[in-house]
């Protein structure tokens, strides 16, 4: 019905007038009107110092000393001990884990986990488990592998405790929703390095720093997930139990909680991955593990790092698929459990227990270590990641010479460089309005005030050059993640063997830290801005590719197979219904895309982005702790201005066509 | 039928576990712990040179039968881990004077350490084989109308001056501005993405100029040549960070003297780490040598810090006291 009247919608609104009468023609104008501002007026109006507030960061330096003085008295405040009981208790936490998993010798470690996976996961699950245990013992990595796996548990435990209480509150009421909405985005767009410094004034450095850390990375997905769950939930079920006599909590308890709870699951799941892109920041704080591999091996070891950041990725997804595994084969909704098999099962659960005791003797009776040392293939691994580095490296080969220079070279001559020039060089009013009268015709009045009220925040605390420059990078950067996501999203979506093949290449990319994959790119395309953008395509453009499949999928056959009687090849079903179909899910893919390739800036900034990425990570390097929060705020406004934008359209769609 | 199967499995593994679980411990070898020293705990920088520092401190604390941890904090947070005890030295620091006056003068929680005998020096480098082409090259005044020979893709019509890392200490913007060069200061970010750029460069013999500094393994790998900036003069300012017009930062760098700190729980604490630490000294030519080792060579850090310490008994005779 909504479908058909949208579409109706949209033959009446597009037939009479030509396209350039219409908001495409007016955001032509616009960008042209830019374009003479620029080219008239170019280097005239940078932003004003009398429209700038610049006392910010000194404030916030000297409230960084303030913190960092009271925090080292001999007799510090109850409130710092507060804190600093917090820390020793997380602390204590992490090292209790790892020296029972040492305890455990390796032979215990791995039996365990593999047979919790294999209880409850099942067989294929138990067995990526093992094969896990394998290569971290293969990679020489194991006892960094456990260090970095104690961390992730504790973390991701504490933000499941944190986030789903939240999570449930926020999905049964919308005003609480609301209010936490942009803490969550405040939450996951500020970058790390922002509030790294206090994070450790307060919580010292350690693990427990580094599990408070990732926590505020992690958290946002886990209420955000939970909430979207329990709302999911339909209100006549929530109602008849309501009618039947059922309290508050019953209904949330006996209801909502068991129907969300495959979403409960899945917040399990992402929880797991955003903590795990944590791992290299932790390492900085004293989080050890593989996280201090990568940042130490990029000085002195690259191969060393890529074989760390592999490790990364194998725990990710061993964790990913066991608890998807676990999720499957534990619902109650699915397996049917009578006496005998329940029987069985607590046998088998016996067998287990008794199984890893067995190992766990059996690793002291033949002195196993506590961490896997004997054979390890990691001298082998090195030596050929070796030779492709010092193939990378040579200047000389075809590959660079001929290929990925030139491309590099023109990417920054021809896309990164004019339009950097062009937005930070047109008058600022110009860019301001322009930007402003964008964001009005792509998706209305209240985005538009958005971006006002936040291209003003930037403005104001003195970076409109630097978030300009940024900018421009992040367009370039959602211009190619768009395109690609879209071409492979589509692809996927068309073909098994596609969306089998990029699957996990998808997994790889979005757990493998960026520092790590980067490393080819700053030897192959050495020019600074290139790298940047490389980072980010290859980070923001799974979700792209997921959300496209998923959205083309999602089209109903019904509607196929009409368009597909009435003679419409393949191709035309494509063009003509499916796409035009999934246009939401498309849009929501580009929406997430920016908020990803703006996760990236300040890693961008660490390979030669320069702009605000710089400043946030020259921020916690040099001590300017003001300069990197304002550089983060003015990530942020860029974000959520960009935000709002991208998901206005499918909201005001939404609104039109219940 | 099956149950029973499962039961007896469950009975021997059960009755296996036992039995070892008995017998393991006791064939379980215990180590003693063997000195009054305890655990040392050294932080270790991401770079060569402190790797290399950092392991000769730790085999020369293992032979007096400490037992030594070694952390990887970054270079700021590190001060709050010193403060708090839980990582006792810094073996190189590049003069974190902001931490100094906050840590050590004020609240009294870290205490300096002395100089670890490393003289570091920031500089304008270029290759030699370029130095050798242009012999102008020798002091900054020959760069200037020669600027573009170093145009790069994000320089336009300017030469392309690549600068350092963002974590150093740095004012290269303001010394191009000050200098009058037709420079346009690029940064490609950390200093491993830095050695990328300049070393395809260097192999491509193409000309290049950039921030770069000693002691560093790399010198050991390429034959760089350094530019001669103008002579210091009394408060010549060397970290942009200080604010203020560009007059002031028209100097060369200073040699930074490298400094050791050590957090005061351990200064106090008696440990027998303590003045063989403090004592710690040796050159740049020793810190390239091994850093070099480590990173050039991918020898085990544990072991290029053993190799040292076996082929320079004198020196570290004299930091244990003897």
């Amino acid at each position: 019905m909504a479908v058909a009247e949208a579409a109706a919608h949209r033959v009446h609104r597009h037939l009479p007038a030509p396209w350039w009468r219409g908001k495409a023609g007016a955001a032509v104008l616009v960008v042209i009107a830019m374009l003479i501002a620029f080219l008239g007026w170019r280097n005239h109006w940078a932003w004003p110092a009398a429209l700038t507030w610049d006392s910010l960061s000194p404030y916030l330096d000297r409230f960084q000393v303030w913190l960092s003085d009271n925090r080292n008295l001999p007799h510090p405040n109850v409130v710092f001990r507060v804190f600093n009981g917090f820390a020793s208790f997380l602390d204590d936490l992490v090292s209790w884990l790892t020296s029972l998993f040492h305890k455990l010798r390796w032979s215990g470690t791995s039996t365990l986990g593999t047979l919790v996976v294999l209880r409850f996961g099942g067989r294929r699950a138990a067995l990526g488990t093992l094969l896990a245990f394998a290569s971290f013992a293969a990679l020489g990595l194991w006892e960094e592998s456990i260090e970095t796996f104690a961390l992730m548990f504790s973390a991701v435990g504490l933000s499941l405790a944190v986030g789903v209480p939240l999570g449930v509150l926020a999905g049964r009421s919308s005003r609480f929703n609301r209010t936490i909405t942009p803490v969550l985005d405040a939450m996951q767009i500020v970058p790390a390095f922002a509030y790294l410094m206090p994070v450790v004034i307060l919580f010292s450095v350690g693990p427990g720093a580094a599990v408070v850390t990732t926590m505020i990375y992690a958290v946002p997905p886990a209420i955000r997930i939970t909430a979207l769950g329990i709302r999911g939930v339909p209100a006549n079920t929530v109602e008849a139990a309501t009618a039947l006599g059922a309290t508050r909590w019953q209904v949330l308890a006996k209801v909502q909680l068991p129907l969300a709870r495959r979403m409960l699951l899945l917040s399990v799941n992402q929880t797991i991955l955003f903590a795990l892109s944590m791992v290299v920041i932790a390492g900085l704080i004293g989080g050890a593990g593989l996280g201090d591999a990568v940042t130490n091996g990029l000085y002195t070891d690259p191969a060393r790092a890529v074989l760390a950041g592999a490790a990364i990725v194998i725990m990710a997804i061993a964790l990913d698929r066991a608890t998807e595994a676990m999720a499957n084969r534990t619902d109650p909704a699915r397996r049917h459990l009578t006496a005998e098999k329940s029987h069985a099962l607590r046998l088998f659960t016996v067998a287990c227990t008794a199984a890893v005791g067995l190992a766990v003797g059996l690793g002291y009776a033949f002195h196993a270590g506590a961490a896997w040392a004997r054979w390890t293939a990691q001298d082998w691994l090195r030596q050929y990641i070796q030779h492709a580095l010092d193939y990378i490296q040579n200047p000389g080969t075809f590959l660079f010479r001929d290929l990925t220079n030139p491309t590099g070279n023109y990417i920054v001559e021809h896309g990164i460089q004019p339009l950097r020039t062009f937005f930070i060089e047109t008058p600022w009013p110009a860019t301001y309005l322009g930007l402003v009268v964008l964001a009005f015709l792509i998706s209305g009045r209240r985005p538009a005030l958005v971006t006002a009220l936040m291209l003003g925040l930037v403005g104001v605390i003195g970076e409109w050059a630097t978030a300009m420059d940024t900018f421009s990078q992040v367009l370039v950067a959602t211009l190619l993640t768009v395109i690609v996501g879209f071409v492979l999203g589509v692809w996927a979506a068309e073909s098994r063997t596609v969306a089998r093949i990029l699957r996990p290449i998808n997994d790889v990319l979005q757990t493998l830290p960026q520092l790590v994959y980067i490393i080819p790119f700053i030897y192959l395309m050495p020019v600074s801005g290139v790298p940047g953008v490389v980072a980010s395509v290859l980070y923001a453009s799974p979700v792209m590719i997921r959300l496209v499949q998923r959205g083309i999928e999602g089209v109903s056959a019904d509607t196929v197979e009409a368009a597909t009687s009435f003679g419409a090849t393949r191709f035309q079903v494509l063009l003509k219904v499916k796409i035009p179909q999934a246009r939401d899910a498309i849009m929501l893919g580009v929406n997430q895309a920016i908020i990803m390739v703006l996760a990236v800036v300040v890693i961008g900034g660490l390979v030669g982005s320069g702009a605000l990425g710089y400043e946030v990570a020259q921020g916690l390097q040099r001590n300017a702790f003001g300069q990197g929060v304002i550089a983060s705020l003015a990530i942020l406004a860029l974000g959520i201005a960009l935000d709002r934008v991208t998901q206005g359209r499918g909201a005001a769609r939404a609104r039109s066509e219940t | 039928m099956r149950g029973r199967k499962l039961a007896a499995i469950v009975g021997a593994l059960a009755i296996a576990a036992v039995a070892v679980m008995v017998a393991g411990p006791a064939g379980a070898r215990s180590t003693a712990s063997s000195a009054s020293c305890g655990t040392v705990t050294l932080n270790e920088q991401a770079w060569a040179g402190s790797t290399a520092n950092t392991y000769v401190a730790k085999a020369v604390l293992e032979q007096m039968g400490c037992k030594v941890k070694i952390t990887q904090i970054a270079e700021i947070p590190v001060y709050q881990a010193l403060a708090d005890g839980k990582s006792d030295a810094v073996l190189e620091d590049w003069q974190h004077v902001a931490q100094y006056k906050q840590y050590i003068t004020k609240q009294h929680t870290v205490v300096m350490g002395g100089p670890n005998g490393v003289i570091g020096h920031i500089g304008w480098y270029i290759p030699t084989y370029l130095m050798k082409a242009h012999p102008a090259f020798k002091t900054w005044a020959g760069l200037k109308g020669q600027e573009s020979l170093f145009k790069s893709p994000e320089s336009g019509s300017q030469g392309m001056f690549l600068g350092g890392d963002p974590s150093y200490v740095q004012k290269d913007q303001q010394l191009i501005q000050a200098l009058g060069l037709n420079f346009k200061f690029v940064s490609v970010g950390a200093e491993p993405a830095q050695v990328a750029r300049w070393s395809s460069l260097y192999k491509q013999h193409k000309p290049v100029i950039f921030y770069w500094y000693t002691p560093q393994f790399l010198n050991t790998e390429y034959q760089l040549s350094e530019v001669k900036l103008p002579a210091r003069f009394k408060g010549c300012q060397d970290d942009a960070k200080s604010g203020g017009g560009v007059k002031q930062y028209r100097c060369a760098y200073d040699n930074t003297i490298i400094e050791k700190v050590f957090s005061k729980k351990f200064a106090t604490s008696g440990s027998p780490a303590y003045p063989v630490l403090k004592r710690f000294k040796w050159s740049n030519e020793d810190q390239e040598i091994v850093a070099k080792w480590i990173a050039g060579d991918h020898m085990d850090p544990d072991k290029a810090g053993q190799k040292w310490v076996k082929q320079n008994k004198a020196k570290v005779a004299k930091w244990l006291g003897k």
